[in-house]
């Protein structure tokens, strides 16, 4: 039976799988999804024939599912199609599951690039490669948090805290700053926190892969390395990484919930106690900034999450805030499709670039270290002067100096 | 987490964003849940008011004598429900309920006035736009850019309809036929109708082109100008008064797009109605989002009301569900504005009709409980009749106030009230009714909900 499956090239949906497979059901084929989908509207439904698509053809087709290939890779995953769905059609996660089979069956089919990354986590169990010696990475970290104005706290190597922070990949090994930001910011507040002894990925990049053995590992990894610290809560700086772990904690009974910093800060300290506490904090010019929402917090997660980033940059004075037009716009970095198709991330992303200029801010802040770095690299390209910072980094640069 | 406002409007179509805005404008702090779009960003963008009796083949010439039978015929219309407040003498029911739907429609007028979705129109008057089948249908206002002018009374009005190569929705050669056939039959103008096909290529290629992505393309000035060259060539050819576009004129920048391509061709150009999910309904719905927040409110996207508490007579909250948070939401007051079948508002299966948030008392359209009504006993074998299908009739009861009762004809809660196609006692698509009744119960519900606040603070 089951090598007959295997011949045939069909993989049984599994029992978490079944259902994402019935939301399929309810879909009325309505097309509210093309209107709003941000690849459409970049590239056009010739190039990617988009979410109802994917929901209505794409989705019924095993196990043929390998002809998809030129069209799944494409979703940014951002989820707007979800949210606009009146039926909830969970097409996000239904794209996860075709590229699951693609890669079961024919991964000749994924991209190479995703194989690329795919070799590198079952090396180090993180997306990128790691720094060759401890030192470098010190180096760069040193660097950074000069370049950033942050002063050096000490990873607090405890066995046990109550707090668990956990950067995620990119804030590890790329964007360093936004890990040191973070200890600055729970140091500030007297967070008895720790870190993990050793950077393990939360699987969602093996996910988006289609890997979901890899992603199952990860996960289980994870969840001993953080059993061990017993916290009482997760913490991290990334907004991919705050929909995984809130996903996979649930999934797995980790018993203990995982959130953004932003979310710790607005309800775990409070506006009150962060806003007495910058109230007088000097030497800081004021500031124009326009807030992007990472998908991952608004359409993932909820979009509350960033009614917390508002709320607290209203705390800190001399910070003006405009809204873009374009805040909750994907900005092209999800789903892994600029490690195979960059010129589609980079054509999503003009929308917000627009958006970001007519605003006339100085900064954009982004609580997400993806989202800064592809939407920095594109601004930058794009001659703009607006300077773009993580949203972590920019709140704890502008935390009064502790003692 | 938890969210407190006066007023927490569960719905973001039509009725919800009316009565949301409303509420926010009289300076009660207003959010509006909604888990998804619906209905009214799925529509034409053209808002009936009220176009035929039930079984009618007629259209009322004016929404006030399409009310003032209504009143007379369907005592529990969601349109006549507005005439039983207490201070309304029997006689003067039929004013009170005109007056207020006249109030609403000039409200939503006045307010989408200069937005992407400005409206043109009156109450005084129902109007007869012309569709992409080539078709006509009663509707009271219609946005600026599906204005055809002086098309239809001109003696020596031309128009053209012009299709896009590689857009699927519109063959201009079948609008223009059908519709050259209903005007001879009548004996009106136009005399004279063409069709022609143009390009625009969005991304270079004229194949499996949507609407929205012609729309956004047309948002940019070059993309204008070719278009207006070569409508210039089919106007002048055929001597066109009049151009007919499919509903794709831009999404920003629709307006001015209309202006400038009048001036630009020497013909005035119009956009057809056209099928769901429309470049109109997107503007509409996303002119109402606009005027909402603009009014002080806040809209919370992407969640879903799955649970509540009530204490005795009072809804005390609700809980928001977003695909990894759950949010306790605590208003004074309620209004339900969840839509039909399409947002969900009802939900049909093998036991039967319901509302799914709060269990509230389903009924049919001749006010028989539905709790118990299989889907397919009210719906019709024959798709597209005058009766139209029983089951969107079916839908909610309410008192004078616009909340929902139960089975004793008492509220069910004393603070949440209902507005748009969740009601029962209406036909939209019968009636072309939809956007209007969406209206004026979104407004009125706001009212009673707002008085409702200030009682009990």
């Amino acid at each position: 039976m089951k090598d007959t499956l295997k011949k045939e090239g069909i993989t049984p949906y599994r029992s978490d799988e079944l259902e994402i497979v019935k939301s399929v059901e309810s879909c009325i084929n309505c097309g509210l999804c093309i209107q709003h989908c941000p690849v459409v509207a970049a590239v056009g439904v010739n190039r990617f024939s988009g979410p109802r698509s994917i929901a209505i053809e794409l989705s019924r087709s095993p196990p043929e599912f390998w002809a998809t290939a030129d069209t799944v890779y494409l979703c940014t995953g951002c989820g707007t199609c979800r949210e606009i769905c009146p039926k909830n059609v969970n097409i996000p996660e239904i794209v996860n599951m075709i590229r699951a089979r693609i890669f079961e069956h024919r991964p000749d089919l994924v991209p190479k690039g995703l194989h690329v990354i795919r070799e590198v986590i079952s090396k180090y169990n993180i997306v990128f490669e790691p720094w060759e010696t401890k030192e470098e990475k010190i180096e760069s970290r040193d660097m950074r948090i000069e370049r950033f104005g942050l002063p050096l706290i000490e990873d607090p190597e405890l066995e046990q805290a109550e707090v668990l922070f956990y950067p995620g990949c990119q804030a590890e090994e790329r964007s360093q700053e936004v890990r040191e930001a973070a200890k600055v910011i729970l140091d500030f507040f007297d967070v008895n926190f720790t870190v993990l002894d050793e950077m393990s990925c939360c699987g969602l990049p093996s996910e988006l892969i289609g890997d979901y053995e890899t992603a199952r590992f990860l996960a289980k990894r994870l969840q001993k390395k953080v059993r061990k610290v017993d916290a009482k809560i997760v913490v991290t700086t990334c907004a991919g990484c705050t929909s995984n772990l809130s996903e996979i904690s649930k999934r797995d009974g980790w018993g203990i919930p995982a959130i953004h910093i932003l979310e710790f800060l607005a309800e775990e300290i409070g506006l009150e106690k962060i806003g007495s506490a910058v109230k007088n904090s000097t030497g800081f010019s004021d500031v124009h900034v326009s807030v992007h929402d990472p998908c991952h917090l608004i359409k993932h997660t909820s979009r509350q999450v960033m009614q917390n980033a508002l709320n607290l940059l209203q705390q800190f004075p001399g910070v003006k805030v405009t809204e873009s037009e374009a805040n909750d716009s994907c900005c092209g970095g999800g789903g892994l499709v600029a490690y195979h198709s960059r010129e589609i991330a980079d054509a999503v992303v003009k929308e917000n670039l627009d958006a970001i200029q007519k605003t006339g801010a100085d900064r954009l802040v982004t609580p997400c270290p993806l989202c800064t770095a592809q939407i920095e690299n594109n601004l930058f390209k794009s001659g703009s002067t607006v300077e773009v910072d993580d949203l972590t980094v920019f709140l704890a640069q502008r935390l009064p100096r502790k003692g | 987490m938890d969210i407190e406002a006066d007023l927490l409007v569960i719905g973001g179509g039509m009725a919800g964003l009316v009565a949301g805005t409303v509420a926010a404008e009289s300076g009660m702090n207003t959010v509006l849940v909604r888990k998804g779009q619906s209905a009214t960003a799925y529509s034409s963008g053209a808002i009936d008011v009220i176009g035929y009796l039930p079984e009618a083949s007629e259209p009322f010439i004016t929404p006030e004598e399409g009310l003032t039978a209504l009143a007379g015929l369907y005592p529990l219309h969601p349109y006549s429900v507005v005439g039983y407040s207490e201070n309304v003498t029997p006689e003067k029911v039929v004013d009170a309920i005109v007056v207020r739907s006249r109030e609403s429609i000039n409200w939503l007028r006045n307010h989408l006035d200069g937005t992407i979705a400005t409206l043109v129109g009156d109450y005084s008057t129902n109007i007869f736009p012309i569709t992409i089948l080539g078709t006509t249908k009663p509707t009271c206002l219609i946005q600026k850019t599906m204005d055809p002018g002086d098309v239809q009374e001109r003696e020596d009005s031309t128009l053209l309809f012009a299709g896009i190569m590689g857009y699927p929705d519109f063959y201009p050669s079948a609008a223009a036929k059908t519709y050259l056939e209903d005007r001879i039959a009548f004996g009106l103008p136009p005399r004279k109708v063409a069709h022609c096909t143009v390009q625009v290529s969005p991304f270079g290629n004229p194949v499996n082109i949507s609407g929205i992505e012609i729309a956004r393309h047309l948002d940019h000035e070059e993309a204008l100008d070719n278009l207006a060259e070569q409508l210039k060539e089919h106007v002048d050819k055929v001597g066109a008064t009049h151009v007919a576009l499919p509903p794709i004129l831009g999404l920003q920048n629709a307006v001015i797009n209309q202006a400038k391509l009048k001036q630009e061709i020497g013909a005035d150009v119009f956009e057809l109605l056209g099928f769901p999910p429309s470049v109109p309904g997107l503007r509409l719905q996303l002119a109402l989002e606009g005027i909402f927040k603009k009014a002080g409110g806040r809209l919370l996207i992407g969640h879903e009301v799955i649970s509540y508490l009530k204490k005795e007579d009072q809804l005390e909250y609700v809980t928001g569900k977003a695909p990894r948070r759950e949010i306790k939401i605590n208003a004074q007051a309620y209004v339900l504005a969840t839509g039909k079948f399409i947002g969900s508002g009802l939900v049909g299966d093998e036991r039967g009709i319901r509302e799914p948030i709060f269990g509230l008392m389903t009924v049919t359209g001749s006010y028989y409980s539905a709790g118990d009504t299989l889907p397919s006993k009210a719906t019709n074998r024959l798709s597209i009749t005058p009766e139209g299908q029983p089951i969107y009739s079916i839908g909610l009861s309410i008192d004078p106030h616009f909340r929902p009762i139960q089975e004793d004809g008492v509220e069910w809660a004393k603070n949440l009230f209902a507005a748009g196609s969740v009601l029962a006692g209406y036909n939209y698509s019968v009636e072309k009714s939809g956007l209007g009744v969406a209206v004026t119960s979104g407004f009125s519900a706001a009212m009673n909900a707002i008085s409702h606040v200030k009682e009990v603070s």
